[in-house]
């Protein structure tokens, strides 16, 4: 009897400790449960990288973290998956089309001077670069992300059809006919801006240089700038970019991106030192959520690599919500039915199976705490099936000792016989149950991982719980007297008739 | 240990009704291939399931509109606002047109639900308040957005086989050694037949009510599959203990009597494991209920297949 108290008291420390647990640490729910948004992004190789390895993974990972402590969202998780991706879990109503804006973008930052001798291209480009954008500025429907406070843009530089058509062959763009008119103003503007670029010299200072980001609105006009402070470096190098274009009719450029966003002259004073003092701003025209963005990207860096958002997927909170009830109120049912079942067809035994399988259940969600298993609705699938499982090694012992009890034998030795007869097939259904699962882990991909995970759990456990929880508990309860009745088993007439020598035999 | 001498005698034979099973699951298997084929064959679907958003790839776009009772709208009118509308899109990109939309209605009117080619965030919240402005005012919090690149289905879809495959292997070399090889084919050969059967019922359903499969799909095979071998193997394990017990009788009847006695058993198991399920079916969310229906329909399957088919086939491929 000493060894079935020493399991006994076992169980209970670990029944304990799995309420403290799970009181402590509470149980992490998945996305498909709780409501909120998931990205996944794709790491590209560029340049002279052909494959994204882990190294360059974890830089690109430290730039986002920093964006998205940037953005300010709550409780975001962003975790590499695979040698290439990385998913960004959003909970809550947290807008994911902002995130996907900020992190989308490899915001590389340079300045560069335009070169001698360009003056007069530069300043048509320019011309037809600013009728453009303030042309398809207009066409665009006003976005609910727009400052609603801010005046709207001054009314559109007009550019009549004849003007557009005659820029475009001036630049030596085809048309490709049916082109509407906003996709003929964006040529336009792809090619004075790749024109444009082709005019300034090499980058002098680039996003590496800064030390911080800030945003302000324009004094004047209606915009908002993004204000700029240069490490020592940086500003030495400003001020000496600036030196050489002050007074000129050159223009300062800064790219992001491989955009020109903004085109500046430099006046005449600064002939002498150059814009010194270590700061700068640019004044792109940028409405409220564009400046508050690119001041999250420069202040988090520039991306290593650039990277592609591949999926976004978004399940409001409320249907998250409703999905988790439900699923837990028909789950719950579902297990009490089998509760019943359990207990009327198999009387006391089946009522110490009811106890040892809440118990199973309770060290499961334990163990989803402690590691901790996040869970979804895959992983729920994997607990299902590892609760049938366990339900059936208990089915497999029960109907092990209801055999042996009716070929005659003691109540106590078929209850022994039982669990070693039952032993076999239920480490053979575990062990293929196991197989399974470490392919599905290693080998499958998120969804399928996370069943993996919670199935393996289930099975170490179901095997626990069937061959000690039931067995102690139901050897517990026959050193009580009381309770050591076959009929306590099966109904009676399915027992033998009793015979005189049975009882003795069992004894031995 | 047991002290079973006297020949029990079964009161259910399954060898005797081998041939009605063999033509049952034979009937089942013929109408799911006949199913997988109408659907690749048919144009609109060109696969042997219909594939959902997870293995096409695109945006799906699901709003819920705040009102009570709600105006009715049908898809046509969606589907017009759709083709006029001008997304936003990034430079040197081309937004992607929207006539190719699907759009279904659900909930008498109160829900749409949006089909598209794949959008970036931009795109998707100018749709979306688009839908505002003319079914609005939308609910946020029943604002539901997917957008997913087509390779990462493949990618799933190639994970999962290939580690389905590796996990058939490595069951089956177990098997092998702690049974034999013919156990081992009988095992997978009854896997092969639940995962056919749950695929051919989804097939139909694909064909006659545009049900599409998604990456819970995937996962329920995989669940029907681990349980398939599970339900087997306890059979099996009777089976052996019989050759011992039994060794002078002929296979067939060794097997009779192992399937009687784990009749019980495998029935009560299949049952329990259903309960739940059912459960999730008639109480569970939506986003769970198709999931719910291949689980079961694998699940009874799969009892039925460790009960009526490999025992049955097991004498008739052990005979050499």
């Amino acid at each position: 009897m000493g060894r079935q108290q020493g399991w006994f008291a076992l169980i209970l420390a670990l029944t304990i400790a799995s309420g403290a647990l799970l009181a402590n640490y509470g149980l992490q729910l998945g996305l498909d449960l709780r409501g909120g948004s998931q990205l996944t992004l794709q790491v590209m190789p560029a340049g002279a990288i052909t494959r994204v390895d882990t190294e360059q993974l974890e830089a690109v990972k430290d730039v986002l973290e920093r964006r998205i402590n940037g953005l300010g969202v709550a409780e975001s998780t962003l975790q590499a998956v695979g040698s290439d991706q990385l998913v960004l879990q959003l909970p809550g109503e947290q807008d994911p089309s902002q995130a996907a804006r900020v992190l989308g973008s490899t915001a590389l930052l340079e300045f560069r001077a335009q070169k001698p001798g360009t003056e007069q291209e530069m300043q048509g480009l320019l011309g037809l670069k600013r009728q453009a954008e303030s042309v398809l500025r207009s066409k665009r429907p006003p976005s609910a992300l727009d400052d609603p406070t801010a005046t709207p843009p001054p009314p559109p530089a007009s550019l009549s059809a004849e003007d557009l058509a005659k820029a475009l062959t001036s630049l030596g763009i085809k048309v490709p006919a049916g082109a509407s008119e906003v996709d003929q103003l964006e040529l336009l503007l792809r090619e004075t801006n790749r024109r444009i670029l082709a005019l300034y010299g090499p980058p002098l200072i680039t996003g590496k240089d800064l030390t911080s980001a800030g945003r302000q609105q324009q004094a004047t006009g209606t915009g908002w700038e993004v204000t700029l402070g240069f490490n020592r470096e940086g500003g030495e190098k400003f001020a000496a970019l600036t030196q050489s274009i002050a007074g000129t009719s050159r223009v300062l450029g800064i790219v992001l991106d491989g955009r020109s966003i903004s085109e500046a002259s430099v006046g005449e004073q600064f002939k002498v030192a150059g814009i010194t003092g270590g700061s700068a701003s640019i004044t792109g025209n940028f409405s409220a959520e564009e400046a508050r963005d690119l001041e999250v990207q420069l202040r988090g860096g520039s991306l290593p690599l650039p990277v592609k958002i591949v999926e976004v997927r978004t399940v409001g909170p409320s249907l998250g919500a409703e999905n988790i009830r439900s699923s837990l109120v028909a789950g719950l049912s579902g297990l009490a039915l089998v509760a019943v079942f359990m207990a009327v067809v198999y009387r006391l035994p089946g009522m110490v199976a009811v106890v040892a399988l809440s118990l199973y259940a309770v060290f499961n969600l334990a163990i989803y705490a402690l590691i901790p298993v996040t869970l979804t609705l895959p992983g729920i699938a994997g607990f299902i099936l590892s609760m049938g499982m366990a339900v059936d090694a208990n089915v497999l012992i029960f109907e092990r000792i209801k055999e042996e009890l009716r070929a005659g034998n003691t109540l106590i030795r078929s209850i022994d016989t039982g669990f070693s007869l039952a032993l076999s097939s239920i480490i053979d259904g575990h062990v293929t149950g196991l197989i399974s699962c470490a392919a599905l882990f290693f080998l499958g991909t998120g969804l399928v991982k996370g069943f993996a995970v919670t199935l393996a759990i289930g099975l170490l456990l179901s095997l626990f719980t069937a061959l000690t929880c039931t067995r102690t508990l139901l050897r517990l309860l026959m050193s009580y007297p009381g309770l050591r009745r076959p009929t306590y088993f099966l109904p009676a007439r399915q027992l033998p008739p009793v015979r005189s020598g049975a009882a003795s035999a069992g004894a031995a | 240990m047991t002290a079973m001498t006297s020949v029990p005698s079964p009161r259910f034979r399954i060898n005797r009704h081998r041939r009605l099973a063999w033509l049952g699951s034979g009937l089942a298997c013929g109408l799911s291939l006949l199913g997988l084929a109408l659907c690749w064959l048919n144009p609109a679907i060109h696969a042997p399931l219909r594939p959902g958003l997870d293995f096409t790839g695109g945006t799906q776009v699901q709003v819920e509109r705040d009102c009570a009772p709600c105006k009715p709208v049908t898809p046509v009118e969606v589907r017009e606002g759709l083709s006029r509308l001008t997304l936003p899109s990034p430079e040197g990109e081309r937004a992607p047109s929207l006539g190719s939309a699907s759009v279904q209605v659900l909930d008498s009117g109160r829900s749409l639900l949006l089909r598209l080619p794949a959008l970036d965030a931009d795109q998707s919240t100018a749709l979306i308040d688009d839908l505002g402005e003319r079914f609005g005012p939308l609910r946020s919090s029943g604002t539901s957005v997917n957008t997913i690149g087509p390779t990462l289905g493949s990618r799933l879809l190639r994970g999962s086989l290939i580690s389905l495959l590796v996990s058939f292997v490595a069951i089956s070399v177990y098997i092998s050694f702690s049974y034999s090889g013919i156990f081992a084919v009988l095992a997978l050969l009854c896997l092969a037949h639940d995962v056919l059967i749950t695929c051919g019922l989804f097939a139909w359903l694909g064909l006659l009510q545009g049900i599409e499969v998604d990456s819970l799909f995937a996962v329920s095979l995989i669940t029907i599959a681990g349980y398939s071998v599970n339900d087997t193997v306890v059979v099996y394990d009777r089976i052996r203990e019989q050759r011992r017990n039994l060794a002078d009788l002929p296979m067939v009847d060794q097997v009779d009597v192992a399937v009687d006695a784990t009749l019980t058993r495998s029935l009560y198991t299949s049952f329990t494991t259903l309960l739940p399920l059912v459960a999730l079916i008639f109480f569970g969310g939506s986003t769970l209920f198709w999931f719910a229906v291949a689980l079961t329909v694998g699940i009874a399957v799969g009892s039925w297949s460790s009960i009526g088919l490999a025992p049955t086939l097991l004498p008739v491929f052990s005979k050499r």
